[in-house]
């Protein structure tokens, strides 16, 4: 798995490459866990480049997005491909967590 | 050879519901095999607990495909109970029941007599758990030890179809109507890798009779129960679970036995998917 970090405005993008499994889950954890300490609790996870999640990716998501929440955020997804998805609509995850076609849609949001 | 397994990893297949898709489990059976991957339990609910029980009793992948070939075709629903009928109708007359069922399930005992004989459960070579259903409390039934053949009917009594099946004092249904993929049992018996085969039960298009009316509310209730539990078990559960989820490009019915080897290949196809990451996954020491 491959991150980046970028900002645009005040929402923080964490671009995720490649596989989120048990693993490479603990990387994210501490990524999103860093920006969240940092006070940077408007999230954008961009997914275009995730080839697959399991159930420790799936862990990751939702901590985060309960302790962005609780920090008045989000953690929002963006560019979520269909093997992923799969997983995503199957472990309910879509009726939870906003999610948009791309990353500007998705920052672009927390404007609304 | 390499063995891929280790002390701290206990690997579990778990197989749900699903008829005829669920001979998908077969591909991915004989992919584990192929990679001489270990898997120290196997659960399976309704269709899914034919396949648990093929593979837990260490039957090869073309053994299992022959067998479940033999064993569920359109002729074991092809003779009605007639009473059901009156049942339906005249429910006084008749004496409506608990054991009502469309079905004459007496081929199906026959079959799956033939394809598993007098074994018990205990004495399959891998510790095999099949679930069923309590009619009366509602509440999943884990069979372990007993007549295979009983647990089996009663792991696929699909309602209104089958009627329900009485095993050590418990009326048993459908173990998909309390939980289509029960990742929960090996949860609960200490796999921390499990390999998690489900299938969202198909919609009927075309509803133009009672039973697929029926039979519609009853796969949005079992897919919608398949999301929340699976929800519910990926975040309780520490360890990994993998979903392996075939895709079938046309549509399977629940009797289609002619398609079992396109079944199986498309099993075999998502379980190499998620080889790459499980082989990495059982040679780390997370």
């Amino acid at each position: 798995m491959e991150l980046s970090t970028k900002s645009k405005g005040s929402v923080q993008i964490v671009s995720i490459n490649g596989s989120l499994d048990a693993l490479t889950a603990p990387e994210l954890a501490d990524a999103l866990a860093a920006e969240l300490r940092g006070g940077r609790a408007r999230l954008v996870a961009d997914l275009s480049g995730l080839e697959y999640t399991s159930s420790a990716g799936l862990r990751v998501l939702l901590n985060n997005v309960k302790d962005a929440r609780s920090q008045g955020g989000d953690l929002r997804l963006a560019g979520v491909q269909p093997n992923v998805k799969k997983v995503l609509d199957l472990s309910g995850f879509m009726s939870i967590m906003k999610s948009y076609a791309d990353v500007d849609a998705a920052v672009a949001s927390f404007a609304e | 050879m390499i063995r891929l397994m280790s002390d701290t990893k206990r690997v579990a297949l778990v197989i749900g519901s699903g008829s005829v898709k669920c001979a998908a489990a077969i591909g991915l059976h004989k992919t584990l095999l192929r990679e001489n991957i270990q898997v120290e339990m196997v659960v399976g609910t309704s269709g899914g607990a034919l396949y648990a029980a093929m593979i837990a009793l260490g039957l090869a992948p073309q053994q299992a495909q022959e067998t479940s070939m033999r064993l569920w075709t359109h002729q074991v629903t092809a003779k009605h109970n007639r009473r059901s009928l009156g049942q339906i109708l005249l429910p006084n007359a008749f004496g409506f029941d608990e054991n009502f069922g469309t079905v004459d399930d007496t081929l199906v005992m026959e079959r799956l007599r033939a394809a598993y004989g007098e074994k018990r459960i205990e004495d399959a070579k891998i510790p095999l758990y099949l679930t069923a259903t309590d009619f009366e409390h509602g509440e999943q039934v884990v069979l372990t030890k007993g007549n295979l053949v009983d647990a089996l009917r009663g792991s696929i009594a699909i309602p209104y179809i089958f009627k329900a099946h009485r095993v050590d004092g418990k009326l048993l249904v459908d173990g998909y109507l309390s939980d289509p993929l029960p990742i929960g049992v090996a949860i609960k018996e200490g796999a921390n890798v499990i390999l998690a085969m489900g299938f969202e039960s198909p919609y009927q298009g075309k509803i133009n009779s009672l039973m697929r009316y029926t039979f519609q509310v009853s796969s949005i209730m079992a897919n919608n129960l398949l999301k929340s539990n699976y929800a519910f078990h990926s975040m309780a559960h520490h360890g990994e679970v993998i979903p392996i989820l075939p895709q079938f490009n046309q549509h399977i019915g629940l009797f289609d036995t002619e398609k079992i080897p396109y079944v199986i290949e498309e099993g075999e196809r998502a379980a190499e998917e998620q080889l790459p990451y499980l082989k990495k996954l059982l040679a780390s020491s997370v």
